[in-house]
């Protein structure tokens, strides 16, 4: 009788507390779409030809919606999954510096090596560790919902790969590598002795040699961990191209097809053997015929990890990316897939820029259409990346060609206010807004200008990277990434000068500087606002952060050879690349956007709000670090 | 051999006519549950059963000999030997009957690939049709003459591969069912089936003109004209399922068979 009762009064503290997690969620929903790059200026201009956010705007809400500081799609996109700023997520830049070398490292993941291996000739298996991890703080927003009994199903969310652990569905999104282990790298191939580039940004160009109509096109993969000199894996393709060059067979892997010059290959499996009939690994590919004649010129895209057989982790659970991949066939993993790099480099031209993005966008949407019939319940995020993508090559040049791909995604949008109804919340939001590129500041060029940085030999200014020629000994700041300048710190930089106790001073100095800096060619201001990490950020995870962020004015950005460290002779120049639209400027200069079906109370909501309200419709708390508030 | 392959797919035809109505591993099962009754009862008519029954018993008392005298090394020693030997008999044993059955189960399972390897070509999805050449074109003249059936378009000009003197079409079905594809070259006419639309079917994947390669390459009559060595269609793989789960047909073949036989064997009085 005794036990009796006290087995009654256990399940009745066990019922309570059960029913302290319980939330408001039993049958819920809620879609929110994140659109990157969409810009509500753009979108003002041309709400007639978007009818759907136009009509959200008329019924719901449409407001400008303020963007991280620096107002980078991975950091924006961070503050988004946790709820943080940047100085609680700890993401500030597509690349953070490691201090100790002052070498770029991927600022959302890294890849350990494993921690036990069996050496076997030149092979070395790993028998445990090692794997791929994140970098970003804090507990993503579905994760929380996860425990309190909702479901979520998150496309192609930017920042999160490896995707975080959840037992809810996830597909990884920016920031998911190619097979090389790059953002993407292409492979070009040609026989035309006038390209002599070996390499170019996000990609490679070999030269081959066709001999009988034949030429074998190597096809780099991973590079092989199984073996102790980690020699890059490769897979063959063959081109046949026929005597009267108005076509090519290509082979590969018992595969087939044929290409006229202007056609793309389907999706095309490429293994890569680690130990010869033992162990591979599979990715995905297509190929583009630019030309036959009078030069071969053979594009070959990044190779995807194939989600059927995923060689990383790009989903929650495991096996989704492949049940994905059973319904709608191969699609792209990789987390940036618009060609830009092929099109800067000269070797696409935009026509077939356009054609490639229009690829993976027709990928991104059969994927959303899936994804959207298969929602029933709970939380649903889709990430659409064209926008944005599309901004960078035709922002204030090619309007119209950037509007068909704003319609298609007001499409998509029409299709989830169709499926949302009167009842489900659906939130569009997008990370940032555009501006032109038409100015490209060296930064590290301003610091030596300046005197907060010295070379060497002043004569060795130029492209070359990662700082080759700056004397550490006089050098007290220094610049990398697009928005962020480091000070040479005593203890914390290697050879690093500037005491802790100097910092400050060097940089209010910086800081002066910056506010004086005028474009030497129009005399217009450069930098709309210098930031202070310390007074921006209400977290305290800085270890990565930049010493101060650079707001630049509309039309000005770091240029590239600033991010990744070089000290050219100019301060400024022209921007005459292919990359003509950008947002790594001052954060208020290029907000993003919100549209809702259901009113927005909040004035001024900022990205770290979108939590709070997702978390909000769900009745779930917000976690500690958590700094925004309900839009609604 | 070609009235052998006829009778063959002929049978099989029937036997998937039947058994259309059920989905594929379903027919596959059954096929399979069949050739391993079959294969019992071969073995039990081909083997030396006595013989067999003497080897297993050896084999039985080699294992218990190993349990009990674990702590016996020279008695363990020779039991493995003893393992060893009869293991080896057992093979010898089992030869005859392998060759017996190596023939008619390897022809069938050749056979049964057109059944269960390949998909119909998907519909508005190009394919690739390649014909190997005979010695008597000159790859650098122009390539025969592809007639497309109703239903099938031809994409572009053909490519001529000089190396392995082959030359490839790309095609795009738009029909279901079967259809016949004609090539022409100085009044010579070959022909190859296609299939398409559908998820389950006969589909022969390659046709040749010589007598030996038409055992490895069933499913259509051989080709008679003189310029064309084999022609083939790349179909896509079947998308063969065992309770949803993707599974190579034949290790599904392989395995009910052999449970089949095993179950089998006493009803037959086989001894394997």
């Amino acid at each position: 009788m005794k036990w009796g009762a006290v087995l009654i009064v256990a399940a009745l503290l066990l019922a309570f507390g059960c029913a302290g997690r319980t939330t408001r969620a039993a049958g819920k929903k809620m879609i929110v779409l994140g659109v990157d790059g969409m810009d509500p200026v753009f979108v003002e201009t041309h709400l007639a030809s978007l009818p759907n956010l136009n009509h959200l705007r008329q019924t719901g809400a449409f407001k400008r919606l303020a963007t991280t500081v620096p107002p980078q799609s991975p950091v924006a996109w961070s503050s988004v999954i946790t709820g943080m700023d940047p100085g609680g997520h700890g993401i500030f830049d597509f690349v953070h510096r490691n201090p100790s070398t002052r070498m770029p490292v991927s600022s959302m993941a890294e890849t350990t090596e494993p921690t036990r291996t069996f050496g076997l000739g030149p092979y070395l298996i790993p028998l445990s560790g090692g794997g791929v991890r994140t970098l970003r703080a804090g507990r993503a927003f579905w994760q929380v919902l996860q425990e309190r009994g909702v479901n979520s199903n998150i496309v192609r969310m930017p920042a999160n790969f490896p995707p975080a652990e959840c037992e809810s569905d996830s597909l990884a999104g920016m920031g998911t590598p190619d097979m090389t282990g790059s953002f993407g790298t292409f492979s070009f191939y040609t026989d035309d002795p006038a390209e002599r580039r070996d390499k170019v940004p996000g990609g490679q160009i070999m030269q081959v040699a066709t001999r009988n109509g034949r030429v074998e096109l190597s096809v780099p993969g991973p590079p092989n961990q199984m073996r102790r000199d980690h020699q890059t894996t490769s897979a063959t393709l063959i081109v046949s191209v026929d005597a009267a060059g108005q076509a090519a067979r290509f082979d590969t892997g018992g595969q087939q097809f044929i290409l006229q010059s202007g056609d793309w290959s389907g999706w095309v499996k490429a293994e890569y053997a680690l130990i010869p009939h033992v162990n591979s690994v599979r990715g995905i590919f297509r190929v583009y015929l630019q030309q036959l004649r009078p030069y071969l010129r053979v594009y070959v895209s990044p190779v995807n990890i194939d989600p059927e057989a995923p060689v990383l982790p790009i989903s929650t659970p495991h096996q989704h990316s492949r049940d994905l991949s059973d319904s709608v066939g191969p699609f792209y993993t990789q987390g940036i897939a618009e060609e830009t790099s092929a099109f800067r480099a000269g070797i696409f031209s935009k026509a077939e820029f356009l054609t490639q993005s229009r690829k993976v966008l027709s990928d991104s949407l059969k994927l959303f259409r899936h994804e959207l019939d298969r929602f029933q319940d709970g939380l649903f995020f889709y990430y659409f990346s064209s926008v944005d993508q599309n901004s960078h090559m035709l922002w204030g040049r090619h309007e119209d060609d950037l509007l068909e791909i704003y319609v298609a995604v007001d499409q998509a949008i029409g299709l989830a206010m169709a499926k949302a109804g009167t009842d489900t919340p659906l939130m569009v939001i997008s990370d940032h807004g555009f501006a032109p590129f038409n100015r490209a500041v060296h930064l590290n060029s301003f610091l030596m200008r300046e005197g907060f940085l010295v070379l060497d030999d002043p004569a060795k200014v130029g492209d070359e990277e990662l700082f080759a020629h700056v004397d550490w000994s006089k050098s007290v700041a220094y610049a990398i990434g697009l928005n962020g300048i480091y000070v040479n710190q005593d203890g914390r930089e290697s050879s690093g000068i500037v005491p802790a106790a100097d910092k400050r001073q060097v940089l209010d100095k910086l800081a002066g500087a910056l506010a004086n800096f005028k474009d030497p060619v129009t005399g217009e201001q450069v930098v709309e606002r210098v930031y202070f990490p310390e007074h921006e950020f209400a977290g305290r995870n800085l270890k990565y952060s930049p010493d101060l962020l650079v707001g630049f004015r509309r039309g000005y950005r770091a240029s590239w050879q600033t991010a990744l460290g070089a000290v050219p002779r100019d301060v400024m120049e022209d921007n005459t690349q292919a990359w003509i639209g950008d947002h790594c400027m001052a954060a208020d200069q290029v907000p993003g956007v919100l549209f809702s079906n259901r009113a927005v109370r909040a004035a001024s909501p900022h990205l770290w709000d979108i939590t709070a309200t997702i978390l909000g419709e769900f009745g779930v708390a917000k976690t500690s670090g958590m700094i925004g508030q309900s839009v609604f | 051999m070609e009235i052998i392959n006829w009778l063959i797919d002929t049978v099989l035809l029937g036997a998937h006519v039947i058994l259309s109505f059920l989905p594929p591993v379903a027919g596959l099962t059954w096929l399979a549950a069949v050739v391993g009754a079959g294969m019992v009862w071969i073995f039990g008519r081909t083997s030396d059963q006595a013989a067999v029954a003497r080897v297993k018993r050896r084999i039985q008392a080699g294992m218990l000999e190993l349990r009990l005298f674990v702590d016996e090394p020279g008695i363990s020693l020779r039991a493995q030997r003893g393992l060893i030997g009869a293991n080896l008999r057992y093979l010898l044993l089992a030869l005859r009957p392998a060759l017996w059955m190596m023939i008619p189960v390897g022809l069938l399972l050749i056979h049964l690939g057109a059944f269960y390897e390949r998909a119909p070509l998907p519909l508005g999805e190009p394919a690739i049709v390649t014909m190997g050449m005979s010695d008597l074109w000159d790859p650098s003249s122009p390539p025969p003459e592809l007639i497309a059936a109703p239903g099938v378009a031809v994409l572009g000009s053909p490519v001529r591969i000089l190396a392995s003197r082959e030359v490839s079409w790309r095609i795009v079905p738009n029909f279901t069912g079967s259809r016949t594809l004609r090539f022409r070259f100085h009044g010579e006419v070959a022909s190859k089936w296609i299939e398409a639309g559908g998820a389950h079917g006969f589909v022969p994947g390659k046709s040749v003109r010589s007598f030996w390669s038409s055992v490895l390459s069933p499913g259509e009559g051989r080709i008679h004209a003189d310029f064309a060595e084999w022609i083939e269609i790349r179909y896509p793989e079947a998308d063969f399922r065992v309770f949803g789960a993707r599974v190579n047909w034949l290790v599904w073949f392989l395995a009910v068979s052999m449970v089949a036989g095993w179950f089998l064997r006493k009803r037959f009085g086989v001894v394997i």
